[in-house]
């Protein structure tokens, strides 16, 4: 899968609901692997229904989803697709050990009775070490810490053999230092030709670990490159009032006839930092570049 | 002395009743399992309920009350989920207003139609009199949801663990969910005739809540659950030549001694272990 022919390819998708709600309208992006996509936009934008809608969940009421050139359906069958669940979506007090939740991921290769066989047992023994837990594979997952849980469940969608993982909000009550070990596990996965889509609504940590950006609400706003499509600009399309919004112009800054200015545009998470003339403006990503 | 203890074995009603109990006793206990986790004991309660209109109309259309019991309990399963994606009401409301609406009809019914049930029989149940018919229709529903169980444990741990990525990888979420429910319903039934219908709650939730306390693992934990389910409950058979009480009663007390016996002593979750944690800490 070294090619970078799009893998996910959605084409003109709508999603309405049988109580008359319109989900999604004329969504058409197609992602490629290789890449980390951000899929931003604010509660309620559509973003788990785009999710759905690649995982074959809710069906679209028009246009259509297509992986690796397949549908949806037969990309289930062949586990192409798999998903990281947000850590509240889970019941943390199952009897359930690290190394039974990466065994999951092998479901869909196993027989009737879904007894594990050696190629089973290797991938999720792989998928352990892939992620760094294999010396937690015997505890109850409640006992694990916010990244860790995180890590086992990134060793699912790996054990299940997925080339296109979705994670939901993979940062939330996580802190910054696992937030930054688990971007350099994301960036290894992608180094090996996955793709990976994250939904987030994040927006200082999306420059630190996204290529790409895909910026919905109801219908599709903006897609592209993070440098280019991550603008103040798209970002007040996607969120309209819902952003806490702080300029610091040239004059605020500095006596001198230096026109550059800085923003900063955050929801509840990291914020982002935006800096330079109007227009010309650059994301500040502090740990990337090396400035303060 | 041992002859004494041997005594109900020489009965062939006790062998029966021992063998029967234990085998509901089991299924009862493993579906219990799972309905620990999510949070669904009350779901037990609700089904044995329901389906008391189901058995008054078999007995005045003269059909197997079983039949009747078990089409009521889908009935009630099935209407539940319904009220409950189109009024968005809370799930504990919505058992308690099905359940009860069934209950009512099933009382109604039988209050107008005296002759045909004995409710006393299906409230309180009683395996050392019932009929070989009966017995058989026990032992067939038992021993089949058992085997559908252990067919497919996995799926539906899966499905009850993680219903999204159950989906993802495949499998069929809405028919496993069903195929519970239905196992749920048939089980409730034959358990309705060992124990009667209050204390069937007790069977499928007590031996799940011991195993809980006792294992980090869900295939242990079936398999504890089960353990003390049909022990207990052949054991309460078995007690009850002795001491001329009420099987069910004695069955959901032993369980619940144990429960006790669990809660306080278990080894990693039980409360003296925590606290006795908490102090070295």
């Amino acid at each position: 899968m070294s090619s970078h022919q799009p893998v996910v390819v959605l084409e003109n998708v709508g999603v309405t609901y049988p109580n008359g709600h319109v989900a999604l309208e004329g969504v058409s992006v197609s992602l490629a692997p290789g890449k980390i996509y951000g899929l931003v936009g604010v509660n309620g934008a559509g973003k788990s229904t785009l999710f759905k809608s690649i995982m074959g969940f809710v069906k679209p009421t028009s246009g259509q989803v297509l992986i690796e050139g397949k549908g949806v359906w037969e990309a289930l069958r062949s586990n192409l697709v798999s998903y990281v669940p947000q850590t509240e979506d889970v019941d943390w007090n199952f009897p359930v050990l690290v190394e039974d939740v990466v065994m999951m991921g092998r479901y869909g290769h196993m027989g009737f009775l879904r007894r594990p066989k050696a190629a089973d047992k290797a991938a999720a023994a792989e998928a352990l070490a892939r992620v760094g837990m294999e010396k937690y594979s015997k505890r109850q997952i409640g006992e694990l810490s916010g990244g860790q849980k995180k890590r086992v469940f990134v060793a699912r969608a790996l054990a299940q053999g997925g080339e296109i993982i979705l994670l939901d909000e993979p940062f939330t009550g996580v802190d910054i230092k696992t937030e930054e070990s688990l971007i350099t596990l994301f960036r290894a996965l992608v180094a090996e030709g996955r793709l990976i889509l994250v939904s987030t609504h994040d927006l200082g940590s999306v420059p630190y670990f996204c290529d790409e950006v895909v910026l919905i609400n109801r219908t599709l706003l903006a897609c592209g490159p993070v440098e280019t499509t991550f603008t103040q600009e798209n970002l007040i399309r996607a969120f309209g009032g819902m952003l806490r919004h702080h300029r610091m112009a040239g004059d605020d800054l500095h006596d001198d006839t230096d026109a550059r200015r800085l923003t900063v545009l955050s929801d509840d998470e990291r914020p982002l930092v935006l800096y330079g003339e109007a227009g010309g403006e650059k994301i500040v990503t502090g740990a990337k570049d090396g400035k303060p | 002395m041992m002859e004494m203890l041997l005594e109900p074995f020489s009965y062939v009603y006790m062998q029966k009743a021992i063998a029967v109990c234990g085998l509901v006793g089991g299924v009862s206990a493993f579906l219990s399992a799972y309905l620990v986790l999510k949070g669904w004991s009350l779901m037990g309660d609700a089904l044995s309920h329901s389906i008391v209109p189901g058995v008054a109309i078999a007995y005045m259309l003269g059909f197997p009350y079983a039949a009747g019991a078990f089409f009521a309990g889908v009935l009630a399963a099935l209407s539940m989920a319904m009220v409950k994606k189109a009024s968005g009401l809370r799930e504990d409301t919505v058992i308690g207003l099905v359940f009860t609406t069934f209950f009512a009809v099933g009382l109604l019914l039988v209050s107008i139609n005296p002759t045909a049930v004995n409710i006393q029989a299906i409230i309180l149940g009683n395996i050392l009199a019932i009929s070989d018919s009966d017995i058989f229709q026990v032992a067939l529903i038992s021993g089949i949801s058992l085997f559908v169980l252990l067919l497919k444990w996995k799926d539906l741990a899966a499905v009850f663990f993680d219903e999204n990525h159950a989906r993802s990888v495949g499998l069929k979420v809405d028919f496993l969910k069903i195929l519970f429910f239905t196992l749920l319903s048939a089980t409730t039934v034959a358990a309705l005739q060992t124990v009667g219908a209050c204390l069937v709650i007790a069977m499928v939730v007590t031996p799940g809540a011991s195993a809980y306390l006792l294992t980090d693992r869900f295939g242990r934990m079936i398999v504890i659950a089960v353990v003390l389910g049909s022990v207990t409950s052949a054991l309460g058979a078995y007690l009850s030549f002795f001491v001329n009480a009420s099987t069910g009663g004695l069955i959901v007390t032993m369980q619940t001694l144990i429960f006790l016996g669990v809660f306080l002593f278990a080894p990693k979750h039980g409360v003296l272990r925590a606290r006795w944690r908490r102090r070295a800490a």
